[in-house]
Parts: structure tokens; C-alpha cells; sequence
């Protein structure tokens, strides 16, 4: 880093510095509060919820019976439920990103009829809410008869327009022509250039799709709320609902709405873990020194 | 190695021609340059020829077979790319074996030929690294090495010394002209600079707009440029072209005297002559009148720019350091007749 002047110590500097911290202090306790919530909740007995301060631990610290509850409540349906998010996650996530590149490398280095309106209908889709595809799914899904299978949420999910979207603009960027160029001359097949000399250099956009990806399944409500009927294909969103709904109604033999707090907190677990991991994969200058920039 | 012939190629990007209709035969062991301005199609020929590019119309054939259709690794040639283009991920050997590996030959041949090619372009020492941990100057080498290993019928050179320093630019082109005569390899190289192209080719291709304007050894060019555009394009400071007209007993330089020259075509109307066909002399002798603008000192030679009124500066070349001429003086221009170069309204030559 060059110096070019004593900004840091101007009065202008300082007042904008100041002004950006306050900005991002008030968008951090915005963001931050909703967990700290769950956090809290997840530690209290049922009584203590509703009668201690929201944010802050009551002085019963109940945070192991509610796991144990958690865990053992309808049989350990909730250790189901919780398979089941991770591996509909991991299924649509490495699929979707393996599309998204494999299709945005095509966009981005082969020219062929069509492109440009193939290209426009991926936009497009990105533009369209997932919600508003799901009745559309939910009837191909039962034509075919899927529903209520794993397949029904996995298949949807291996489609992440967003992914082809970002992909595209990052092979255009990493990958030379040149470089396509002279595999092809060294007698590589297209997949072999794809898989051998391409994929590396990819890896970083790959994997912030991978992430992107595993992130917003991990999340999905809506999906496989419509396409599952059977309470041992849940993800843990579906499942937690449903226990939250029946919290609500008093119905069933036990208020749960301490459990489904813990349930919530053990569920945002493995998403925190898996962006730790993914991190060391935002690297930049893989491609440094094979082309002459 | 390769006999290499191209009839009637033609190749157009929609409506825009790029390549009009090229006849060329290469021949065996030749060091073949294409030389152009930009936008002369040189790269696109060349990428005909190693088949990164369908052409329109025409036939390539190499050694007899006709390769016009097919892709680029069937060709068996080896390029060399501008942005020398090495697999980023891979070592040094890596990028070397890797065409070989693709081409499925044995582990002992594959070590055997890169170690060889190794040798050769001094690079046994970097064998382990990645290109990003060597200099601009080594890559290239790394590039060079990797077109040998697959022992082509030809090379192909994309501008390979572009984006080199000038110091390193002269080695290279040593050690591609060395490695040429090694291999006595035919090599088909692509370049802007005419320089590269008169030190290193045994035959060179002048293009412009798609089209050849001619193909001859760098002195047939230099000595006989069949146009106004090679004899411009080709030697550094380039020809100078003065507006003339035929008259009795020889040529009317327009805004000058007459050069005394035996036959006059009817059809003349520019002349051309070499900055070192053309000598200082006192003021009111020559053919020209003009002053002197700008004087460049390299030591062995001096270029002399001398503003002529109606016709513009025209170059001078005088051997030495040339301490008697000063900035602002004025001189005479006296063209050698024998060697000056004349040129009809179309630009063809007058022979």
C-alpha cells in the first residue's frame, strides 16, 4: 500500500469513518438480534419464554434438557429431519453447481445457434420467484409421480439459474481462449479441457455457487412444504414449523416451543461450519502466470 | 516435416471478409513469416492453418492430405500463442507432457522427449514450478518446449515475442532462429514487426486486408517490393514516396527537379526512395529543397529529417555520426536513380 497523504487523520476522514461504523453497528444488532433471540430462547423452559426479558437468559439455564428434548422427542424424529436437510443441501448444491458451470462455460466460450435467447430465458428465470414455480413443480412432480419422494425436492433444487448467471461472467474472466485453444492443439477433447485445465481455475466461482447453492436449500420452506406429505422426508424447516404450528394450537402432549428454539439454533450450526470451510476456497490468482495478461 | 498448401482460401466472420482468397505453398523446413499491419488477417491464416478457424471456401493440405475439415490436434502441428497460453495449474513438465499424455504414449518416450526438449531450451531447472513463479522470458521458453515435445509437422508462432521487453525480444528471436535451424522444421510465424520478420524468415508473406501482396525472401521484398504498400511496409525508416510524373529524358519530381532516368514508364506517378538511396548535398544541387528538422544520432547511423515545402519530410540515412549536419539548415536532395523505386497510379510497381 502506497500512502499518498495523511488522510486518515483528517477531520473529513474521520467524521465519514464514524458515520460508517454507526451504519454498520445499526445493520449488525438488525441482523444479529433475531439470533440472539434464538440463542437466548433456546436456554429457557417453556414458563421462562413468556414471563423472563426476551433478550437476555433467564435463571434457569435449560439449554441441555431442550437438546435432549429435542433430540428424543417423537422418536428422534428431529435427527431425521435434520439428515434429511443435509443431504437434500449437499445433493442440490454440488449438482446445481456442476450445472451452473458446466452451462455457464458454454455460455461463455462456445458460440452456438440460439445462444443469446437461451441465455436471456436463464435471466429471465432469475428473475422469476422460486415460489412462484413451486404449484408448477408440484404438478410435473406428480405426473411423473415423485411427490413425496427426496427426488421431489432435490430435482427442483439441481436448477439454480443465479449460478449459471455468476459462472458465465466467471469463466469470462479466468479462463483465456487461448487457453481452450491450446488443449485443443495439444488433442484434448472439449470435457477433457473442461475437466483437466478449466475446473481448477474455476474452483473459486465454483464454490461460491456450491455455497450459494447449499445455502438457499438449506432454507427452503416453501418447496418442500408443498411436495412432502410424509413427516420422515421433512427437512428441518418443515419439521420445525410443524411442531411451532402445534405449539400454537395446544395441541399434542407437550409445549414445544422452547425445543423448536433449540431445534433452530442446532439448525444454523452447519451452515456456519460450512462457510468456514468453504472460505479458504475464495482465493484469488489460481490463474496467475499461465496467460500473459 | 511438412509440405504445406493452401488454394483458394477464404474466410469470412458473417459479412465481413477477413481473409479474401489465399494461394501459398510452404515449403519443406521453411521459416514462413506473415507480416501485416493489423487487421491484415495474418493471425486468422494462421489459425486456418492450425485449424482453430473453419475457413469459408478452400483447401488446406499438408503433405498430400487434404486437412481442411479437420480439427486441430489431427493436424499434428504446435502452437506457440501470443499470451504464451501455459496451463496455470500445472508444472513446468506438466505442461510440457500434457500433449503427450492426451496422445496416450508411453511414460518412458513422454520423459525421454521432455527431458530433451528441456535440455534444449535450458528449463531442466525450473521443472517443478508452476508459470506463475517464472519470469515472462522462461514461459515463453516453457511454451516453445511445449510445441516441440509433440514433434510436429510444422510449427505455428502467434506473435510468440509480443509481449517481451526489447532486450529480451532480441534473444528470443536468436534462440527461435537457432532452434529453426536445430530443426530443421518448417515454421510458420506470425508477426507485426517487420524487423522480426526480415531477420528471421526465409520467406515472408505481406498481407493487408485479407489479402497477400507479396511473398518473396526478405531482400526480394526490400530490393523489389511489388507495391507501395510492401516497399512502405517493409525497412525501418520506411521508403520515401514523393508525387512525380515522366518527362523527357526522365522524372519530374513534383515540387522538385528531374532525376535523369533512361526509360520513364507513361504510367508513373510516385516515386519511391530508400532513406539510404537518397544523400545530403549542398543547398541549390539535387533534386529536392528543404531543411533539416530533426537530426537522429544512433552512432553507426544518422537519420536526417528534411522538411521539403509541398511535398513533406522525407527521411534521410547517412553511415556514420554525420557532425556537420545541424538542425535548421537548409540541403539538397539527391536521389539515386538507379535504385529508386517507381510506382503507378494503382500502386503496382513499374519494373
Amino acid at each position: 500500500m502506497t500512502v499518498v497523504g495523511k488522510t486518515g487523520l483528517s477531520p473529513r476522514f474521520r467524521r465519514n469513518r464514524l458515520l460508517l461504523t454507526v451504519v454498520l453497528a445499526i445493520y449488525f444488532v438488525y441482523t444479529f438480534m433475531p439470533i440472539w433471540y434464538v440463542i437466548t430462547a433456546s436456554t429457557k423452559t417453556n414458563p421462562d419464554l413468556f414471563t423472563s426479558f426476551g433478550l437476555w437468559f433467564a435463571s434457569d439455564f435449560h439449554l441441555w434438557q431442550n437438546l435432549s428434548d429435542l433430540f428424543t422427542i417423537q422418536n428422534g424424529i428431529f435427527r431425521n429431519w435434520l439428515w434429511n436437510t443435509f443431504y437434500y443441501a449437499v445433493i442440490s448444491a454440488v449438482g446445481s453447481a456442476l450445472f451452473a458451470t458446466l452451462a455457464g462455460y458454454a455460455f461463455a466460450k462456445y458460440d452456438f445457434v440460439g445462444k443469446k435467447f437461451v441465455f436471456a430465458l436463464v435471466l429471465g428465470a432469475v428473475m422469476i420467484p422460486q415460489t412462484a414455480l413451486v404449484i408448477p413443480i408440484f404438478l410435473l412432480l406428480s405426473k411423473v409421480g415423485l411427490l413425496n419422494t427426496p427426488w421431489a425436492v432435490i430435482l427442483p433444487q439441481l436448477v439454480f439459474p443465479p449460478g449459471v448467471f455468476l459462472m458465465r461472467a466467471y469463466v469470462d474472466e479466468a479462463i483465456s481462449s487461448e487457453l481452450i485453444e491450446a488443449g485443443r492443439m495439444d488433442g484434448a477433447g472439449e470435457f477433457h479441457i473442461f475437466s483437466s485445465l478449466a475446473f481448477r481455475l474455476l474452483m473459486p466461482g465454483f464454490t461460491t455457487v456450491l455455497i450459494l447453492a447449499f445455502v438457499a436449500s438449506w432454507n427452503n420452506y416453501f418447496l418442500p412444504l408443498v411436495v412432502l406429505n410424509s413427516t420422515e422426508h421433512f427437512p428441518v424447516t418443515v419439521g420445525l414449523a410443524q411442531w411451532y404450528a402445534s405449539a400454537v394450537s395446544g395441541s399434542g402432549g407437550q409445549l414445544l416451543f422452547t425445543v423448536v428454539m433449540a431445534g433452530a439454533l442446532v439448525s444454523i450450526l452447519p451452515v456456519i461450519i460450512a462457510f468456514l470451510i468453504m472460505q479458504r476456497f475464495w482465493q484469488g490468482g489460481l490463474g496467475a502466470g499461465g496467460v500473459k495478461a | 516435416m511438412a509440405v504445406i498448401a493452401l488454394k483458394d482460401v477464404k474466410k469470412s466472420f458473417g459479412s465481413v471478409n477477413v481473409i479474401g482468397n489465399v494461394n501459398l505453398s510452404i515449403g519443406d523446413g521453411e521459416f514462413v513469416i506473415f507480416v501485416g499491419p493489423s487487421g491484415s488477417g495474418k493471425s486468422t491464416l494462421l489459425r486456418l492453418i492450425a485449424g482453430l478457424e473453419d475457413a469459408t471456401g478452400g483447401e488446406i493440405v499438408i503433405d498430400g492430405t487434404d486437412v481442411t475439415h479437420m480439427g486441430p490436434a489431427e493436424r499434428a502441428l504446435s502452437m506457440v500463442f501470443q499470451s504464451y497460453a501455459l496451463y496455470p495449474t500445472k508444472t513446468v513438465r506438466q505442461n510440457m507432457s500434457f500433449g503427450l499424455e492426451v496422445a496416450r504414449l508411453p511414460r518412458a518416450e513422454i520423459d525421454r522427449r521432455v527431458n530433451a526438449a528441456a535440455q534444449v531450451l535450458k528449463l531442466d531447472q525450473l521443472m517443478d514450478r508452476k508459470p506463475r513463479a517464472l519470469s515472462g522470458g522462461q514461459r515463453q521458453r516453457v511454451a516453445i518446449g511445449r510445441a516441440i515435445v509433440r514433434e510436429p509437422v510444422a510449427f505455428l508462432f502467434d506473435e510468440p515475442l509480443s509481449n517481451l521487453d526489447a532486450a529480451l525480444r532480441v534473444e528470443m528471436r536468436i534462440e527461435i532462429a537457432k532452434l529453426h535451424q536445430r530443426l530443421k522444421a518448417t515454421m510458420i510465424y506470425v508477426t507485426h514487426d517487420q524487423v522480426e520478420a526480415m531477420t528471421l524468415a526465409d520467406k515472408i508473406v505481406v498481407l493487408d486486408h485479407g489479402d497477400i501482396q507479396q511473398v518473396g525472401t526478405p531482400m526480394e521484398l526490400y530490393e523489389h517490393p511489388a507495391n507501395l504498400f510492401v516497399a512502405q511496409f517493409i525497412g525501418s525508416p520506411k521508403m520515401n514516396v514523393v508525387e512525380a510524373a515522366p518527362a523527357d529524358g526522365g522524372i519530374a519530381i513534383t515540387g522538385g527537379g528531374t532525376l535523369a532516368h533512361a526509360n520513364p514508364s507513361r504510367a508513373l506517378v510516385k516515386v519511391g526512395a530508400r532513406p539510404e538511396d537518397i544523400s545530403l548535398v549542398p543547398a541549390g544541387e539535387g533534386q529536392l529543397q528543404g531543411t533539416v528538422d530533426v537530426v537522429e544520432r544512433l552512432g553507426s547511423d544518422t537519420y536526417a529529417y528534411v522538411a521539403v515545402d509541398n511535398v513533406g519530410v522525407v527521411i534521410v540515412r547517412i553511415v556514420g555520426n554525420a557532425a556537420a549536419i545541424a538542425v535548421g539548415q537548409t540541403a539538397g536532395l539527391s536521389l539515386d536513380a538507379d535504385r529508386v523505386h517507381l510506382f503507378d497510379a494503382s500502386g503496382k510497381t513499374i519494373r
